[in-house]
């Protein structure tokens, strides 16, 4: 099972509040059901919190953990 | 547990498989309907191809049939049956190119055939085709054979059979004079089997009657088969049956080669299958079309085959959208549900199926051989949830909604009586959804019950459990059956009257026992002339209803009865709509499909309401909201019975959200007439969400409070995102199981919600933990379950 590792933020330019950093696109691992992928989301470099953009959780995220669900 | 015995029972139930009238009849199991269907769609190569496959001595049967199929013809009394036996005909004079078919290796098996009538000819033609080296014994030259024979007569018919009869003579076949008296004992050792033509050889050996031979197999003795008796009308007179005589040849050709083989004559011989249901309903007439020359032209053939019904059973399937939606029928289900069962790696692709259903019954009452896909699905579910195989995302909402409802249940003694008789159990969705009706209900039940001889109405505001029921948790059910069992007993067993139809068959499952009825049957006892606020004189009601019986009442008679003597009352007319009583149909909420597949739901919402015709009236608050959200105007009987101002049947429901607050506030009302105060919950922060993002965002299963505690936690920690181009911020929060994205902003009056989305998937750095504590708790967590599976 793969994910296609790249999701940008569907629109607008976003910083991290705390840190004042712009965004990058950066690796991470996700988890689900006991499988995981390394995916690159926009994250703050300084503080590592990161992005989920709604087009991902909406489609190749959902995709993903039905298929795993139906394992 | 669903064994592998009932899931073959389940799927031997069903119908849909067996054969179409036309092909039960005929005795080489042709299919009529595909048949038809190919001549339709004007493959003709294709219907030749399927003629061949079945019919022994394709041209002559063409020509002589009786065509017993016409007989059972479903199309008989519309307009006349489909002329099979013509059509036939016609495509095996089409011109298609003839196939080569590749010579199959020679079997071993010598076969011996006496006679060459219809029977001998046709068990020569069954014996060839497979390759058997058959001599046949017949009187004169071949071009002789059938000479005398009585269908003998047209030059049709005659070269009928010149075609077939070339045919098989390219095959291993020896012809051989018949001696006038057949020596049978050395026929025998020559022969590894024999079948005898009554018919032909009757007058020069003596040979058993029909009756003396067992007509399955058409033994005779050792080795020898007889068959091709003439039949007998009931004047006494003989004929020729030429589809029986044929059949029997094609009979006696099968036992031959179980003969030659040593095997059973008998086994896996009979299929035992129950006829296809159909029912042709509402079928217009269609003239059947004859042949204007000898046989068809290709537009009168493809007129012909279209007057075919192409019969079907699907009864439960036209009434289900949800049977639709996977393009098959119960039988194929109940097998994909067994292999999903039996799969160790893979997808379980049939869990959708499973979890699709809303196990309403209807199909259960419509087919006629009772197939019930509630019970499959629903024994299904329950297998999933012992194996641990139930994805959670199918019905943990629903599941916290119940628990939700619990957290806010509350039992209310009467004030007045001491050991009520009755226990009033509105049902938790129209408690929530209807909180001021079901107190005012409360008043009106005590007021008129406290001054007879059943005195003393407590009041219990909960769950029936019956989420957990559909879910397939069984221990969850029945734990909170036990818990509601022992509440009821303290209250001193009274007798339980609801107004949730769901409750009424959760109790009636689980505690079969207990003294239970629906309010409408208790409210239809009483003087409710105060309550009669005369339907008729309301300017705001519809002339005519169409009623809804909610599918939990399908087996409720004494519900169904109730509700309509109490709208009679109200002086509101109304009509049925074609599925009503033990047949109607289900609003998509059963199961909890609209839970777990909000589509599935709607578009059996929308296959009922299209089934009522007027404004809808029902007896069940789910259903009354679920058409309502669609479009449809639905009413809920209460608002005929205790309106309220402005309340119609357009008005959309409060939604889930709201539920959870009109919950607590119930409580607390009921709470406080126990003279008990509670303090209200922290009120959260303010965030503005428009209806229309708040309802899509429910059915996605982010409910209000979801969305505030997410801002709250964003704001609280500083932990969002901004959008420097608009100053949205986006935050996330992972109450539970599920990650809740939120993008909000702020205004001079607090927050504004603009939209929100949510995952179950695990990604660190989101949800509100630093992301490095979840990578390694993770990838800890993942160790372990290695190092379990490597202990195994
Ligand atoms: S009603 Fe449905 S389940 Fe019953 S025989 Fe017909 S197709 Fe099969
Ligand atoms: S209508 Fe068609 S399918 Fe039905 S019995 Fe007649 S030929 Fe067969
Ligand atoms: S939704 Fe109802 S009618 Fe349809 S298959 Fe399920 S139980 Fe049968
Ligand atoms: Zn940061």
């Amino acid at each position: 099972m793969t994910m296609a590792p790249n999701y940008a933020p569907d629109e607008g330019s976003w910083l991290c509040a705390h840190c004042k950093e712009p965004l990058q696109q950066l690796k991470v691992p996700v988890f689900y059901l006991g499988s995981a992928f390394d995916v690159l989301l926009p994250r703050c470099p300084k503080c590592g919190m990161t992005f989920v953009p709604k087009s991902l959780a909406e489609g190749k995220m959902l995709e993903v953990e039905t298929l795993l669900e139906d394992k | 547990m669903l064994s592998q015995d009932s899931l073959r029972s389940y799927e031997a139930r069903c119908t849909q498989e067996s054969p179409p009238a036309c092909r039960r009849y005929c005795p080489f199991d042709l299919d009529g309907r595909s048949l038809m269907r190919l001549v339709a769609q004007g493959d003709i190569a294709a219907a030749r191809t399927l003629l061949l496959r079945h019919l022994p001595l394709p041209h002559l049967l063409s020509q002589i049939c009786d065509h017993p199929c016409e007989e059972a013809c479903l199309r008989r009394d519309y307009g006349g049956s489909l002329a099979i036996r013509d059509m036939a005909r016609f495509c095996l004079a089409y011109p298609v190119p003839e196939k080569r078919t590749l010579p199959l290796p020679p079997k071993r098996h010598a076969m011996a055939i006496l006679g060459s009538g219809l029977t001998a000819l046709t068990a020569a033609w069954d014996l060839a085709g497979k390759n058997y080296p058959v001599t046949l014994f017949a009187e004169g030259n071949v071009d002789d054979l059938l000479k005398s024979h009585p269908l003998w007569q047209s030059q049709d018919v005659r070269d009928a059979l010149a075609k077939d009869l070339a045919k098989l003579l390219q095959k291993q076949i020896e012809v051989r004079p018949l001696a006038a008296k057949p020596d049978l004992a050395e026929l025998s050792s020559a022969f590894d089997a024999i079948l005898i033509d009554a018919y032909a050889l009757g007058d020069r050996l003596t040979l058993p009657g029909a009756s003396d031979i067992d007509q399955e197999t058409l033994l005779w003795h050792d080795s020898i088969c007889v068959a091709g008796w003439l039949s007998t009308s009931p004047t006494g007179h003989s004929y020729l049956l030429p589809s029986q005589a044929a059949s029997q040849g094609r009979i006696a050709a099968q036992s031959m080669e179980r003969l030659a083989q040593g095997l059973s004559l008998t086994a896996e011989r009979k299929k035992d299958q129950a006829p296809l249901h159909t029912d042709p309903g509402k079928v217009a007439l269609a003239a059947r079309i004859e042949p204007s020359a000898a046989t068809y032209s290709l537009e009168e053939a493809q007129a012909e085959a279209k007057r075919c019904l192409d019969c079907q059973c699907l009864r439960c399937v036209r009434a289900c959208s949800y049977l639709q939606q996977y393009q098959g029928y119960p039988r194929l289900y109940a097998r994909q549900i067994h292999n999903n069962a039996t799969i160790v790696k893979g997808l379980h692709q049939a869990n959708a199926l499973i979890n699709g259903c809303t196990l309403c019954g209807q199909c259960a009452e419509l087919c006629p051989e009772h197939f019930s896909m509630a019970d499959l699905c629903l024994a299904a579910r329950e297998d999933m949830v012992a194996a641990k195989r139930m994805p959670a995302r199918a019905h943990e909402f629903a599941l916290e909604d119940m628990q939700n409802a619990c957290e806010n249940a509350v039992f209310l003694p009467d004030q007045d009586v001491s050991k009520p008789s009755w226990v009033f159990f509105p049902g938790c969705q129209l408690a929530a959804e209807r909180p001021s009706q079901v107190l005012e209900l409360y008043d009106i039940l005590r007021t008129q019950l406290n001054g007879g001889p059943l005195p003393g109405v407590a009041l219990a505001i909960t769950c029936c459990g019956m989420p957990a029921h559909w879910a397939g948790q069984k221990a969850l059910f029945s734990k909170h059956m036990e818990r509601l069992r022992a509440h009821l007993e303290e209250l001193g067993r009274p007798k339980l009257m609801t107004a949730c139809a769901s409750c009424l068959a959760a109790f009636t499952e689980a505690l079969p026992d207990y003294p239970l009825c629906s309010v409408w049957e208790v409210l239809d006892t009483l003087d409710i002339s105060a309550l009669q606020s005369s339907a008729k004189a309301r300017s705001d009601l519809p002339k005519t209803f169409s009623l809804h019986d909610p599918c939990t009442a399908s087996h409720n008679p004494a519900w169904q009865k109730a509700v309509r003597s109490l709208i009679q009352k109200t002086g509101a007319s109304f009509c049925e709509p074609e599925h009503s009583g033990t047949t109607t149909s289900c609003c998509g909420y059963g199961g909890l499909v609209a839970c777990a597949q909000p589509d599935t739901a709607d578009g059996l919402a929308r296959q009922r309401i299209a089934e009522l015709t007027e404004p809808a009236l029902a007896s069940c608050i789910i259903c009354r909201d679920r058409f309502a959200r669609l479009g449809k105007a639905c009413w809920h009987i209460l608002d005929l019975l205790l309106p309220k101002e402005g309340m119609s049947g357009e008005c959309l429901g409060s939604g889930l959200s709201e539920h959870r607050t009109r919950r607590a506030k119930l409580r607390r009302e009921v709470l406080a007439r126990m003279g008990k105060e509670e303090g209200y919950p922290e009120e959260g922060i303010a965030l503005a969400i428009s209806p229309e993002l708040l309802d899509d965002l429910e059915r996605r299963h982010i409910l209000r409070n979801d969305l505030t505690e997410a801002v709250a936690f964003a704001e609280a920690h500083q932990t969002y995102f901004l959008n420097s181009e608009n100053g949205h911020r986006l935050g996330s929060f992972r109450p539970r199981n599920v990650t809740f994205w939120v993008e909000y902003s702020l205004d001079e009056h607090g927050f504004v919600l603009h939209a929100a989305w949510c995952h179950r998937m695990i990604v660190p750095g989101s949800g509100g933990r630093p992301a490095n504590e979840v990578i390694d708790e993770q990838q800890a967590l993942q160790k372990d379950a290695a190092n379990v599976g490597g202990a195994q």
